[in-house]
């Protein structure tokens, strides 16, 4: 057996110690009216290289344990990495005191009662037990392509598993297994003036195509020699699908309270949200649609949210109109139109709900990026944005550069590598005005608590405002 | 906390006891033991958590080519030894397709450190940091505010470092911030004012920023915004406040100095750094006016990034990163030190918890000059001040920047007039740093603290420290949002 399938606990074990530590915190915690925990643990390996070396293997695992515990109304949680029971006991009178000093909460509700839940197996042990040594030889394949062709190769093979528990007083009980991993891989030379980049995610590491990620990087790295320059200005563009997920993130959240998440029904009501009093209103154009879908196959994480409340899809936009918002409990306790749709945070939540699935599509037949490419008369191809961030919230206009990749494309055809440039572009702008799309793809399996399915896109109009010097 | 001390020195042993034995180059041990408490008030919503973690992480060389780091928050001896065999498994597998490794000498030093504090944040109680939360979000109510933010966050970081050289170093260090936000909704928008800081300090940083006597003025701004004219486009002279210079300093001298990132490490994710070793020394990275220091020893003051030891046992140290406008070093580690010559690190690894130390930010300052901040805006005929920053990005390479701020002001001969919103600049680094004509006093010199930066994959969050005072750059350009 090898160290890391050693080093997991088996299920049954784990379930055993949810219920024992939910019998300690309920012996310790008798003063509470409701108690909930949520028991967290998880084991990653990174292997992670840079100049065509493999520097900083790194290896970890944890286990959490967050108790909630209402009383009078009050609420407090306290969270503890250490499981010892007089530990545990420390980390309940420590809720508890939090809780008999907290405000009373206006929005208090009785804890949620027992849930049924969707099965979702998004477990693949294979990621889990793949040797080191495999994962060695993936990186080693990189490194030499990169070495016979003067480059040196910098990135990062990486591999999660995670469990969740939640228990509560009224019979609660709700737990996700699930794996995950990313190879995220960069060839440069001449101190980053020539680079090119690939990405692929997967959920079971038999889907990694680690040829075609170090191919694709050292492609991009051959074209992006010797870079033009071009006029800022605004320019028909193809993002790749794998380029823009940080962009798409600053879609869900706002600067003005602190990058508090925006889709929620909360946020919306109470007009913190840049959409408040748009429900209904044309944002984005016609052939665009957003959903929450936890359930989606390419999907990541439980079917259920920080209480435990089951997850429904919702339609956010819906051929570009604003159509619904995440919602929760305590929603549905305060605004007569709203009902719980399972995206609650872990409760007490101050900022409100967050979407966690995004998916985003535009309608019609979708096109491979190459395709995209090719109906481009004259524009830009972009393999990476990078900081991105908030310069109005309204228009949702963010900042950025490209990096790793910025093509002049003509007659279908890349015709030069140019400069990374700098866009300061409006969202809702981008989402009226893009024509073609590819199927969505999975990209960073985890930004920003949300994992978003996005495809490429061909979009008219982008707004680049100065270039850089490399 | 003491008794964190006695369980690291005996799992330091077992675990270095067994790096030894199956023959590692070198390794160290850490055991980290941390308290966190954050406090939120959001309009009527308040919510408060309290964390409590220990975990080690065990970092191995082999054979002199390959290093090797596991970490674990399963503190007893079966985890230890799992955890240090684990790290030797994933050293020896590096070192097949590793080259010899250079690793600066550092002395052995046997320490024990702590931050100052006057008053404990955790013996304030959760009742006194709701009140002036509540208090303070109280006094941002008006007509269009649609955003009352508030928060507060206090942790304690136990550290216990050992080496195979012989090192035993404990730390123990305090940390203390506040922020309050208010946003309102107007005709131009959804505007922003804000104020933050974050220190090494105990409950007396809380009691000092008095948030309450704050908040009003906030508002009063927010209000104002939604009906100022946005910032026009064009160039223009520009005076940045201290904790806008700050966070200049933070993207763009204090990422391009990390010696990682220059050696084309870092190159996947944060990037690389125009600073090449063959800069070091010749380029005019800014005008005389600038000099920019890496500071963690304690007299720099209690910064985020202030501490006697980093996270692989080097002492702390004062270096300078620009002098007198000229690019003069690096944040360092052991590992790297010799590739630009130096036979000693300047003590910049630090790690979030017990993860992995890679290169960090420690206290990166810009020195105060010799201005009087009024007589700085008195000697500006033309040009606008720029407060509290809203929005940053910059290229991978730290070349180009845009910056925008919350609020703004019109400078006319000398005077400040009225205000304008969504005030932005953009520039090239070295270009930006060179158009810098003054900075402002030690008066006007506050080290703030940025409690939030990401680096490194998997993503480690850092707390780091800049000194700052509010400073002057000549034509650049400017924009509204």
């Amino acid at each position: 057996m090898d160290m890391a399938q050693k080093m997991m606990q088996p299920d049954s074990l784990l379930k055993e110690r949810a219920h024992e530590l939910f019998r300690t915190v309920k012996d310790a915690a008798r003063e509470a009216d409701g108690i909930e925990i949520t028991l967290t643990t998880g084991q990653s390996e990174n292997l992670r290289f840079g100049n065509n070396e493999l520097g900083q293997s790194q290896f970890g695992k944890s286990r959490n344990l967050s108790i909630r515990l209402t009383l009078d109304k009050r609420q407090a949680r306290a969270t503890t990495g250490r499981l010892e029971k007089s530990l545990v006991e420390r980390t309940v009178e420590k809720a508890l005191s939090q809780a008999r000093t907290s405000p009373q909460d206006p929005d208090h509700l009785p804890m949620l009662e027992a849930q049924r839940y969707h099965g979702l197996d998004r477990y693949h042990e294979r990621t889990l037990t793949e040797p080191a040594e495999q994962k060695a030889a993936h990186i080693g394949f990189a490194i030499d392509l990169a070495r016979k062709n003067g480059l040196l190769a910098s990135g990062v093979l990486g591999t999660n598993v995670g469990n969740v528990w939640i228990l509560n007083s009224v019979g609660l009980e709700a737990n996700y297994k699930g794996t995950n991993g990313f190879y995220s891989l960069t060839m440069d030379a001449d101190n980053g003036n020539q680079t090119g980049y690939a990405l692929s995610t997967f959920a079971d590491i038999r889907e990694l195509d680690a040829g075609k990620v170090a191919e694709t990087a050292l492609e991009r790295a051959r074209l992006n020699k010797n870079q033009g320059e071009t006029l800022p200005g605004k320019y028909d563009v193809v993002v790749d699908p794998y380029a823009w997920s940080e962009t798409l993130f600053f879609l869900t959240v706002s600067a003005t309270a602190g990058y508090a998440p925006d889709f929620g029904m909360r946020q919306y009501k109470e007009g913190r949200s840049y959409l408040s009093g748009r429900l209904g209103e044309k944002i984005m154009g016609d052939n665009i649609s957003i959903e929450d879908d936890a359930y989606h196959p390419l999907q990541t994480g439980p079917s259920f949210d920080g209480e435990g409340y089951p997850k429904s899809p919702v339609s956010l936009v819906e051929n570009g109109e604003l159509r619904g918002l995440a919602s929760s409990r305590i929603s549905a306790h305060r605004y007569n139109d709203a009902k719980p749709t399972g995206h609650e945070l872990q409760l007490p939540n101050p900022l409100g709900e967050t979407p966690t699935n995004l998916v985003v599509r535009a309608k019609g037949p979708t096109k491979t990026v190459e395709k995209l490419v090719g109906e481009l008369d004259k524009g830009i191809l972009i393999t990476r944005l990078w900081y991105v961030r908030e310069v109005e919230p309204r228009t949702k206009t963010v900042t950025g550069m490209t990096r790793d990749g910025t093509f002049l494309v003509e007659n279908g055809e890349i015709k030069k590598p140019l400069r990374n440039l700098r866009f300061n572009q409006s969202l809702l702008e981008l989402f009226s005005n893009i024509e073609a799309a590819s199927e969505p793809i999975r990209n960073t399996t985890d930004f920003g608590g949300a994992t978003i399915l996005q495809p490429g896109i061909l979009a008219r109009g982008f707004n680049f405002t100065s270039a850089s010097v490399f | 906390m003491s008794t964190s001390k006695g369980l690291g020195e005996d799992l330091a042993k077992l675990s270095l006891d067994i790096a030894s034995r199956e023959n590692a180059t070198y390794a160290d041990f850490r055991l980290v033991n941390g308290r966190d408490q954050i406090v939120t008030v959001v309009n009527d919503n308040s919510s408060s958590e309290e964390t409590q973690s220990m975990g080690a992480g065990i970092r191995v060389l082999y054979g002199g080519t390959g290093w090797g780091f596991a970490e674990t928050d399963e503190t007893n001896d079966d985890s230890i030894r799992e955890t240090t065999l684990k790290a030797l498994s994933l050293a020896r597998g590096a070192s097949k397709i590793g080259s010899a490794v250079s690793f600066a000498d550092e002395p052995v030093h046997v320490d024990r450190w702590e931050s100052p504090v006057k008053k404990d944040p955790f013996d304030v109680s959760l009742e006194e940091k709701y009140r002036a939360l509540q208090e303070s979000t109280g006094k941002m109510k008006g007509e269009g505010i649609v955003v009352r933010r508030g928060q507060m966050n206090f942790s304690t970081v136990e550290k216990y470092f050992a080496s195979s050289a012989g090192s035993k170093i404990h730390q123990n260090f305090t940390y203390s911030g506040a922020a309050l936000a208010v946003a309102a909704k107007g005709p131009a928008g959804l505007q922003t004012r804000s104020t933050r800081q974050y220190m090494s300090r105990g409950y007396e940083l809380i009691d000092e920023l008095d948030l309450p006597t704050q908040a009003p003025e906030l508002t009063k701004d927010a209000l104002a915004l939604v009906n100022a004219k946005r910032c026009p486009d064009g160039k223009s002279d520009i005076i940045l406040s201290g904790d806008q210079v700050a966070l200049q300093v933070h993207e763009s001298a204090g990422h391009p100095i990390e010696l990682d990132r220059v050696l084309g490490y870092e190159a996947n994710f944060a990037g690389r750094s125009f600073l090449t070793p063959d800069q070091l020394g010749r380029l005019q990275y800014g005008s005389d006016k600038v000099n920019i220091v890496m500071d963690a020893t304690p007299e720099h003051g209690p910064g985020l990034g202030t501490f006697r030891y980093d996270d692989e046992g080097v002492k702390s140290q004062k270096k300078y990163a620009v002098k007198e406008g000229k690019f003069v070093g690096y944040l360092m580690s052991r590992n790297t030190a010799s590739k630009v010559g130096e036979a000693r690190s300047n003590g910049c690894m630090r790690a979030e918890g017990y993860h992995l130390p890679i290169i960090r930010m420690t206290n990166v300052s810009l020195e105060p000059g010799d201005w009087n901040y009024d007589e700085l805006v008195e000697d500006t005929k033309d040009g606008f001040l720029m407060v509290t920053n809203y929005g940053w990005s910059i290229d991978q390479k730290r070349y180009n920047f845009q910056f925008n701020c919350e609020k703004g002001y019109r400078i006319r001969n000398g005077s400040i007039e009225e205000m304008v919103r969504g005030p932005g600049y953009q520039g090239i680094t070295p270009e930006f740093w060179n158009s810098c004509d003054a900075v402002g006093d030690r008066k006007s010199w506050v080290l703030w603290g940025t409690p939030n930066c990401g680096k490194g994959q998997p993503t480690q969050i850092m707390i780091t420290g800049h000194g700052a005072s509010p400073a002057r750059f000549r034509n650049v350009k400017v924009f509204g949002a």
